[in-house]
């Protein structure tokens, strides 16, 4: 129900959207239109008319008529017998100080003019007034001898080669300064500029053949580029006349027109983001029919072929590609899919334009204007992927900028924020040093100092002051022994503790005798702190303690060893000494009455909660030959207090 | 019964401590032993005692109410080359016994020693052998393990050069540092148990700096004064 619910409003959304974004579009396109129309009929070169020549009479076929020029025959596929234009001229010598000359605007597909019988212009030995669809103008001059004073005879025969009609525009006689502007303005339109574009075009292709190399992910490059080296192919190659039958290449240049426009609509796709779906190739199927058919069947079928299938396609295409572009403006709102949609807006009119011109619908002067939109098109496109490239760049560039602030930033941030944990985790470690002083000096110096204050002020005299004062002087001493860092090499501390114990010893004539089984002693402990070294030098002063107070050893024998059995090496000492010994927790044998008794209690008490405490097992047995400490050493000391709190 | 030195002379002692107790048990228990002692309780004091007579032994304090222990034992050095010179100390913290045998000390006391240690630890002295604890062999061993590791950043604790010592002296100071007998190590490393003593005393020289440029030479071999 819900979803239902959620999903109804969207069709309407989607529509407004739609008519909010489309129909602007749409109305600057037909603002597009206007403008183009408009902008066409501006830009029709004007001719010199007051040098027209209309009136010809027309041979074909064996008959002949008066027609007027602009004039139009039928579509043939021979050039036996072409059509046959005779108009007059008069000619007056005076009125003339330069030498005169004929302006032939536009025809199709060739002429051959003759003064007065003698052919002075044949228009098949200039390339580019072979292609129908460059509007080349040619200017011929008449030498002065072939002009008579007076009427004069113009004969333009015009050479038709199929499917298109033939056509033959007004003919211009008159003096060259007259007729020479207008042909060049001409020349300068429909040839200089046709080749302008296509030098263009043959840069830019270049350029993007190389933008593709690099970016092989990019194929948008590559389809541009392919299609501009079509066009500046078709551009510069010289286009077969017949009589001549170079077949082949009349194929690659029929052929091109569909397969760039085609290639063009993949551009689009492409450049829009769409993915080109496969069955897209079909767009390719006319150009490469026209292609097929040109490589094996001569003229003029492959010229039937493009005029049925290639320029449908190139109209196709273009619609195909506006269409592309709306849903791109409507999808992206962009100025790269406005720009791209106006451009092929320009070039469908023209499109429209010549084929109303080919089916004289629209009566004009046969001017055929699609290529060069559709160059001037590529290269505008041309450009804005150039431009597009170069902005990028620029994103790239401001991007490593960013990059490098952020990075810097950040490690910033990163400084100070590890500054601020290094100071915390000091601050901890401090507090946690402070802690374990604060513990380890109440459980040694502090109670001895206490029990000093006790015993002064309960008036005793003299040794038991003295033991205590110097149980709290070895225990100030362990304290500070044991912050020292000694790498986790416990021999080390052991080794200052054998000099306390001895000198401890010395004054109770009892005997210390030092053992280390290997001489390296123990193994080491990385994870060595000082808490442990101070828990387990304390068990061993614990035991030596308990000796020389309540056993009245006369020597203690310390072993020091590493013992492995296959699971890691660990540490072992012994304290053993060979006093009168006690049963375990109750009263010393040879009793020193309860007060003794409870302190020992308490210090092997003491002595088996430092060893928990520090991962070690202690082993207490005792008997009338001597009490044995047996202390354990963990293979790894734990890392936490187990019996804080 | 009179401790003598090698000319059958009494052997003199200069103590100076300016804690009286402090100063009454040391003072009887060298006296007891049969030591000619004189005490001071400062530091003007200790130089007034030794412009009269070079003492063959000095122990004295570092923190004395007029300067510190250290000028003295230097001064001393310096003017009685002959002169064993000992630093009393309450713990036997490295930062006092270093500072004191870098500028001539050979060992030190601790103050609240039993009588017989003080008169033994002295005799041992005369007869040239510089005792030496455990903690502060440690200290020296770990300076030099120190010192090869990060020579930019001086480690905390005084200064001390450890650069002469041969690695004879260094595994003799790890001996002691784990609190092997002089027999044990001398037997560990081949050595007559007789020349340990001799070692030590050679120990403490090298780590005596000599003079005030030569201090600051070392300061500068060790990276600690940049110049």
């Amino acid at each position: 129900m819900s979803e239902i619910a959620a999903k109804a409003p969207v069709k309407p959304a989607l529509r407004r959207l739609l008519v909010s974004r489309l129909v602007p579009y749409l109305l600057l396109q037909a603002l597009i239109v206007v403008a183009t129309v408009l902008g066409l009929r501006l830009l029709q070169p004007s001719d010199p008319d007051d040098f027209a020549l209309s009136e010809f009479s027309l041979r074909e076929d064996g008959v002949a008529r008066p027609v007027t020029l602009p004039h139009f025959t039928s579509s043939r596929y021979s050039l036996a017998d072409p059509p046959l234009y005779t108009g007059a001229f008069s000619f007056r010598r005076d009125d003339v100080a330069s030498g005169w000359s004929v302006f032939l605007p536009r025809f199709s597909n060739a002429v051959e003019v003759a003064i007065n019988g003698v052919v002075i212009l044949d228009s098949r030995r200039d390339t580019n007034a072979n292609r129908p669809d460059r509007n080349t103008p040619q200017i011929a001059s008449i030498p002065s001898s072939l002009l008579r004073e007076g009427a004069n005879e113009i004969t333009v025969r015009l050479l038709v080669w199929g499917p298109l009609k033939g056509f033959l525009d007004t003919v211009y006689v008159g003096p060259d300064a007259a007729l020479r502007p207008a042909y060049e303005t001409r020349t300068l339109m429909f040839v200089t500029l046709p080749v302008v574009f296509s030098a263009w075009q043959s840069i830019l292709a270049v350029i993007l053949a190389i933008m593709w190399l690099m970016r092989r992910r990019e194929p948008v490059y590559g389809v541009l580029a392919v299609a501009m080296v079509l066009g500046v192919v078709q551009a510069f190659a010289p286009p077969p006349v017949p009589p001549v039958n170079t077949s082949r290449l009349a194929a690659v240049l029929l052929a091109s027109a569909p397969i760039e426009s085609a290639l063009v609509v993949v551009f689009g796709v492409l450049f829009f983001g769409w993915r080109w779906p496969r069955y897209g190739m079909l767009l390719f199927a006319p150009g490469l029919v026209v292609f097929g058919v040109g490589l094996i069947a001569g003229p003029p079928l492959p010229r039937i072929l493009f005029l049925l299938l290639g320029i449908p396609t190139v109209g196709l295409c273009l619609l195909l590609m506006a269409c592309v572009t709306a849903a791109a403006v409507v999808r992206r709102q962009d100025a790269a899919s406005f720009t791209l949609g106006c451009a092929v807006t320009i070039v469908l009119i023209c499109w429209v334009h010549d084929m109303l011109s080919v089916f004289e619908i629209v009566t004009n002067e046969r001017i055929f204007l699609s290529r060069l939109s559709y160059s001037a098109m590529l290269v505008a496109i041309g450009a804005g992927l150039t431009w597009r490239f170069a902005r990028a760049l620029n994103q790239v560039d401001s991007f490593a900028d960013q990059l490098v602030t952020r990075v810097r930033e950040a490690e910033e941030r990163l400084k100070a924020s590890f500054a601020r944990e290094e100071e915390r985790a000091r601050a901890a470690a401090l507090a946690n040093e402070r802690t374990r002083l604060m513990r380890d000096l109440h459980d040694g110096l502090g109670g001895q100092l206490i029990s000093i204050v006790a015993l002064s002020e309960r008036g005793h005299e003299g040794a038991t002051i003295t033991d205590a004062a110097r149980a709290a002087l070895k225990d100030l001493r362990l304290v500070i022994d044991s912050m020292d860092d000694i790498g986790g090499d416990l021999m080390l501390a052991l080794g200052s503790w054998r000099e306390r114990a001895t000198a401890q010893l010395r004054p109770h004539d009892i005997a210390l005798d030092w053992h280390v089984a290997m001489p390296q002693g123990l193994p080491l402990h990385p994870e060595l702190r000082p808490w442990h070294v101070i828990q387990i030098v304390r068990i061993l002063d614990e035991a030596v303690t308990n000796a020389v107070k309540h056993a009245e050893a006369r020597r203690i024998a310390v072993t020091i060893e590493t013992v492995d059995e296959g699971q890691g090496p660990y540490g072992v000492i012994k304290v053993a000494d060979d006093g009168k010994g006690f049963a375990n927790g109750s009263v010393p044998v040879g009793s020193g009455g309860a007060t003794d008794a409870s302190q020992t209690a308490r210090g092997l008490r003491n002595m088996r909660s430092r060893a928990a405490r520090c991962g070690a097992m202690l082993d207490l047995s005792s008997d009338s030959s001597g009490t044995r400490v047996r202390l354990q050493l963990p293979q790894v000391f734990p890392d936490s207090d187990a019996a804080v709190g | 019964m009179t401790e003598q030195g090698e000319t059958g002379e009494a052997i003199t002692i200069l103590l100076v401590e300016d804690d009286a107790p402090t100063c009454w048990r040391l003072h009887d228990a060298l006296v007891k032993a049969g030591y000619e002692v004189r005490s001071a309780g400062t530091l003007a004091e200790a130089r007034a005692g030794l412009g009269e007579r070079a003492p063959r032994v000095l122990l004295t304090d570092l923190r004395l109410p007029d300067g510190h222990g250290v000028e003295l034992i230097r001064e001393t050095r310096q003017r009685f080359p002959d002169t064993e010179i000992m630093v009393i100390s309450a713990l036997g913290d490295e930062e006092s016994v270093i500072s004191a045998i870098t500028v001539g000390a050979t060992g030190y006391l601790l103050k609240d020693a039993f009588p017989t240690d003080i008169a033994t630890t002295v005799r041992d002295l005369v007869a040239g052998h510089s005792p030496i604890s455990a903690s502060i062999a440690r200290f020296i061993v770990r300076r030099t393990q120190g010192s090869a590791q990060n020579a930019a950043e001086p480690p905390p604790g005084p200064a001390l050069n450890t650069a002469r010592l041969t690695p004879r002296e260094i595994d003799i100071l790890w001996g002691i540092a784990k609190g092997f007998s002089y027999a044990e190590i001398a037997s560990h490393l081949g050595l007559s148990r007789q020349t340990v003593p001799g070692h030590i005393k050679n120990i403490y020289r090298k780590l005596e700096v000599h003079t005030r440029s030569e201090a600051v030479f070392e300061a500068v071999q060790q990276g600690l004064i940049k110049l």
